[in-house]
């Protein structure tokens, strides 16, 4: 029974009957210590040392690594292909799991009684976004759909269908946008942002390639006619077998409603205002050439 | 933001939408600015600025900034928050499997204790390509009847004695192999 109120339990127990420790009374456990095989001092490790007989193994005049004695070597004979060309500009999504979702909400490190945000998931410590390492945001995956369990109002840079099918089979919404780099730099760390004193920008809408994705009602683009986003739940409600539940009947149905505006970083914060974390203020322009610009 | 042409209107209200295009197109009230901000006039006054700033100093009436503390509060719920939130009650297990230590301590000489993000301590790890092992940190009190009632628990599992390393001034068990899921639960049914 390790009594000891100290640390060290029964070993320090030990330790303080002994005598004192000295390079002359320690060794280690047999078996731990190998001795190595000395190479060119007799027996075993002595006559070749290991080398083989005559030829360049012995004489110590290998070719290089890979050469294969005259036959066009495997690295050569291979063709080349640009897999990893453009690697460093592909966009990258960071993923994240329902599974992981839910714990995130189960832990309280979530609040689902307001939108959640990339800013909130950063905040939550559920996910970990690097805008220079090509990151252009959060991608849901519907790993763990069948536990998901939660009404939330959520948005994301990506998701999948299978994800999409969970929130809104319990009651959610979820919307896909786009930030750029700027403006995802900004959403994922706020407060160094905000110290800096500039004003909130404009979140830069997509490029070509991307228009395609948020303009489509089955990935619930931000930029999507709310018409075909309303059909395409009912053919996702049909398509996955559940019942879609009305979210206008819902009591947090004005939560659940809130979206941002294509050119909004932040809820309730609009572009151009800058904020003053040290007196708890927000100034706004008053200019009209600014504000027609941050309104633009 | 005005309603914007080129793409259709929204049915599902975006009510930040319309607050802000009530706050960028409001004129401001008189109040007095923390400092200019961007003002019409330049910031080195040259010749042509000094003229401009005499007629403009006397024109300009109205601030070139508005502040207002209503919409702080969204700037608030933007902030990190610096504690680790305390978990709010579920009847039972969670969606997600996690459940909580139960309220009452369990009767035994040790104790688990759960990490700083309320998890059972128990982590699998893979050193030189292909050794593993099962850490089980956090430990209280009689180590050696918990690393007891361990290799009891795995010999029933597996039918081989596991090895095990315990450490005591860390108060930690390393067990040879990969255990964490069946560690867990078990902790977990004795309710720690």
């Amino acid at each position: 029974m390790s009594a000891s109120k100290t640390t060290g339990g029964k070993a320090i127990d030990i330790l303080r009957n002994l005598p004192r420790i000295s390079l002359a009374n320690l060794r280690p456990n047999p078996g731990a210590r190998k001795t190595e095989r000395r190479r060119g001092r007799g027996a075993h490790g002595g006559n070749k040392s290991g080398r083989g007989h005559k030829g360049e193994r012995q004489r110590g005049n290998r070719p290089r690594l890979g050469f294969e004695g005259g036959q066009t070597p495997f690295y050569l004979a291979i063709p080349k292909y640009g897999y990893n060309e453009g690697h460093s500009l592909r966009p990258q999504y960071q993923p994240l799991s329902l599974r992981r979702l839910q714990y995130l909400i189960d832990l309280g490190r979530v609040d689902t009684s307001q939108p959640i945000d990339l800013t909130q998931l950063v905040n939550g410590r559920g996910v970990t976004v690097q805008p220079l390492k090509r990151d252009y945001g959060v991608h849901l995956v519907e790993e763990g759909a069948d536990i998901f369990s939660a009404k939330i109002n959520i948005e994301v840079q990506r998701a999948t269908e299978g994800a999409v099918a969970a929130i809104e089979r319990n009651g959610g919404v979820i919307t896909t946008g786009f930030y750029d780099f700027r403006s995802l730099t900004i959403l994922c760390k706020p407060v160094p942002f905000f110290l800096s004193g500039q004003p909130i920008p404009k979140r830069m809408l997509p490029g070509e390639d991307m228009v395609r994705y948020y303009t489509g009602a089955e990935n619930r683009g931000y930029l999507s006619d709310p018409e075909e986003v309303e059909r395409a739940r009912q053919e996702l409600a049909q398509k996955y077998g559940y019942v879609l539940p009305d979210i206008s009947k819902d009591e947090l149905f004005h939560m659940l409603s809130m979206r941002k505006d294509c050119r909004q970083i932040f809820f309730g914060l609009a572009p151009g205002w800058v904020v003053n974390m040290a007196e708890r203020k927000i100034l706004k322009p008053t200019d009209e050439k600014l504000l027609r610009y941050y309104g633009s | 933001m005005g309603p914007r042409r080129d793409l259709p209107a929204r049915s599902l209200g975006s009510n930040m939408s319309a607050s802000v295009v009530n706050m960028l197109t409001r004129m401001c009230a008189t109040i007095k600015p923390a400092y200019v901000w961007l003002s019409p006039v330049g910031v080195v006054p040259s010749a042509m600025g000094r003229l401009r700033m005499a007629s403009s100093s006397t024109a300009e009436q109205k601030s070139a900034v508005v502040e207002s503390t209503e919409e702080y509060k969204y700037v608030e719920r933007l902030i990190p928050p610096t504690k680790i939130p305390t978990p709010p009650l579920h009847d039972g297990p969670a969606p997600s499997g996690w459940r909580p230590p139960s309220a009452v301590t369990p009767d035994l000489p040790y104790m688990v204790r759960r990490s700083r993000l309320h998890n059972v301590p128990v982590y699998t790890d893979l050193t030189h390509g292909n050794r593993k092992t099962t850490l089980l940190r956090k430990i209280e009190g009689d180590i050696w009847a918990l690393e007891n009632d361990v290799k009891e628990y795995l010999v029933q599992l597996t039918g081989k004695i596991p090895l095990t390393q315990v450490n005591e001034v860390t108060m930690s068990i390393r067990i040879k192999g990969h255990f964490d899921k069946e560690l867990k639960e078990w902790l977990l049914e004795k309710g720690f």
